[in-house]
């Protein structure tokens, strides 16, 4: 986890992140909500990837929840990988929120210490931190 | 509804090779043609099954074959792309607009992992959350997790694949390993090891497809298309899609499962009722779940299943017959009709040390990037003396 910058961030994804982005304790992740189906997608979306309606509305996510799966990234990811270089392998995993819907999300801390059902926090994760671009990307570590 | 039959089939082998896309799927096109015993100017109509090659490549690699004007047609689905192409061929012979067909995968690969921004958004990319086998590999986990599969069990099904391997000419490495140092192999994705995945390459696969009456006429040993189906995944299904979330209110069955289905009932078959299987072993782990998805054994039992030998050629429900993708490769575009020209030579009998006994049916299956997967079903067709 990276949060060191003083340049202004852009979100990695445009919607998905809550405001203020730049404030660790008060970070995070923004949802859609369907009024038809009830179903949650992360991001804002303006159909539901369920029933297709278009009822959807805006809500911040859960920032804890629980590990569902994992696993460790053992070679750089091809393409526009904007982690740390060189490569620092790292876990990858589905953590599932209260609201409904399990997010896929790079995991902080050891690789060795991860297990399913671990308690996850969300954390603000800065890529990028040293260009006049920094990005406002996410990640869970374990509480405790 | 008139039977529909593939003639004749044809396979440039699958590896890398120092050769053109042009040359090796002219070569499989040309073989499938001198084994349904017709020419090219017999073709109405004809498809390229393909994901990395570029625009117009169907009509750039059979112009090798001769000038001509019938519809060439470039069909890609991800590693369905095979079976979303040998499909527009059914339809297009049962429409009666084509009576001839010629459907050729060819795919010419990079080497290592595949170019993510294919089919991931660039903020998943920048995240690092763009290599396909760490979505396998958490499938896997949880599957651990569930149902207490282990790693020896995936290990086991790597190890038959490769085995089978050996005595196919067309897989690329064709090497048998021992359980340890399948096991021993470097973690890709945790828990999945590198002989335990496939790797892009290159290869060319093609078919002739025709109408029962036509193939009556010419004679040769055409093999029934008793299903070919096409289906993407349901809503959050598979996360291999790559969903950047998942329901967990929703379990929607997944993308092998549905389409599985849909194809035994259209062949009026059920998964007891087929000989033999070539299925999407893009990890060892996938073919363990996808025994489950096809029926084979109850939910959660896929690692027993495979550790007490069903699925070796000589089992009760043979596997990957050929050595599976984790021997062949996954030349994404051929690897479908890779699998067909398996089943093909599995129910004619020619298939040599990898031989099924007595096969009179098959099933080849592949699953990929937006849970696009085909199933499609083959049967001998029964020779009245
Ligand atoms: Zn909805």
């Amino acid at each position: 986890m990276s949060t060191a910058t003083d340049r202004p961030l852009t979100p990695i994804r445009k919607g998905l992140i809550s405001e203020p982005i730049d404030s660790p304790e008060a970070f995070r992740l923004l949802g859609s909500k369907c009024g038809a189906c009830g179903e949650l997608s992360i991001g804002t979306n303006a159909v539901c990837l369920n029933c297709g309606g278009s009822d959807l509305s805006s809500v911040r996510l859960s920032p804890e929840g629980i590990l569902w799966t994992f696993t460790i990234v053992r070679h750089a990811p091809p393409g526009d990988y904007r982690g740390p270089k060189p490569f620092v392998p790292f876990g990858l995993g589905l953590i599932e929120l209260p609201d409904g819907v399990r997010i896929m999300a790079p995991l902080d801390g050891d690789i060795e210490t991860f297990r399913i059902g671990a308690r996850m926090r969300l954390n603000l994760n800065v890529l990028d931190a040293d260009s006049p671009a920094p990005l406002a990307a996410f990640s869970f570590s374990m509480i405790g | 509804m008139s039977d529909v039959v593939i003639l004749g089939v044809g396979i440039h082998p699958f590896g890398r090779f120092d050769k053109s896309a042009e040359e090796i799927g002219a070569d499989a096109a040309q073989q499938a043609l001198d084994d349904a015993g017709v020419k090219w100017s017999d073709i109405d109509s004809a498809y390229l099954s393909r994901m990395y090659l570029p625009a117009t490549s169907g009509a750039r690699i059979l112009r090798r074959l001769g000038g001509t004007d019938i519809p060439i047609v470039d069909v890609e689905a991800a590693c369905a792309s095979g079976g979303a192409a040998l499909r527009q061929a059914l339809l297009a012979i049962r429409s009666g607009e084509s009576e001839m067909v010629l459907v050729l995968g060819c795919e010419k690969m990079p080497r290592g992992f595949m170019d993510p921004s294919m089919i991931y958004a660039p903020w998943q990319v920048q995240m690092g959350m763009s290599l396909n086998p760490s979505y396998w590999s958490m499938r896997a986990r949880r599957h651990m997790y569930d149902h207490g599969t282990t790693e020896e069990q995936i290990a086991l099904v790597a190890h038959k694949n490769h085995r089978n391997s050996v005595s196919n000419p067309n897989a690329m490495y064709r090497k048998e390993f021992t359980l340890e140092q399948i096991m021993n192999s470097p973690l890709v994705c945790d828990p999945i090891r590198l002989l335990e995945i496939c790797a892009p390459n290159d290869g060319a696969a093609a078919v002739v497809v025709t109408t029962a009456e036509r193939a009556r006429k010419i004679g040769g040993r055409p093999v029934r298309i008793a299903a070919c189906v096409h289906s993407i995944a349901r809503y959050s299904a598979d996360f291999r899609c790559p969903a950047d979330s998942m329901s967990a209110t929703i379990d929607n069955p997944g993308p092998t499962e549905v389409t599985a289905k849909k194809a035994y009932e259209r062949a009026g078959m059920g998964p007891g009722d087929i000989d033999c299987f070539e299925v999407q072993d893009t990890d060892a782990f996938c073919e363990i779940e996808i025994y489950e998805d096809i029926g084979l054994c109850p939910r959660g039992e896929g690692g027993r299943f495979a550790a007490e030998g069903h699925t070796q050629i000589t089992g009760l429900h043979p596997v990957n017959m050929s050595g599976g993708l984790i021997s062949k490769g996954e030349p994404v575009g051929a690897s479908h009709l890779g699998q067909v020209v398996e089943v093909v030579a599995q129910l004619r009998g020619t298939a040599g040390p990898r031989q099924v006994a007595d096969a009179k049916t098959g099933m080849a299956h592949v699953l990929g990037a937006g849970g696009n997967c085909a199933v499609t079903i083959l049967e001998r067709v029964q020779v009245h003396a």
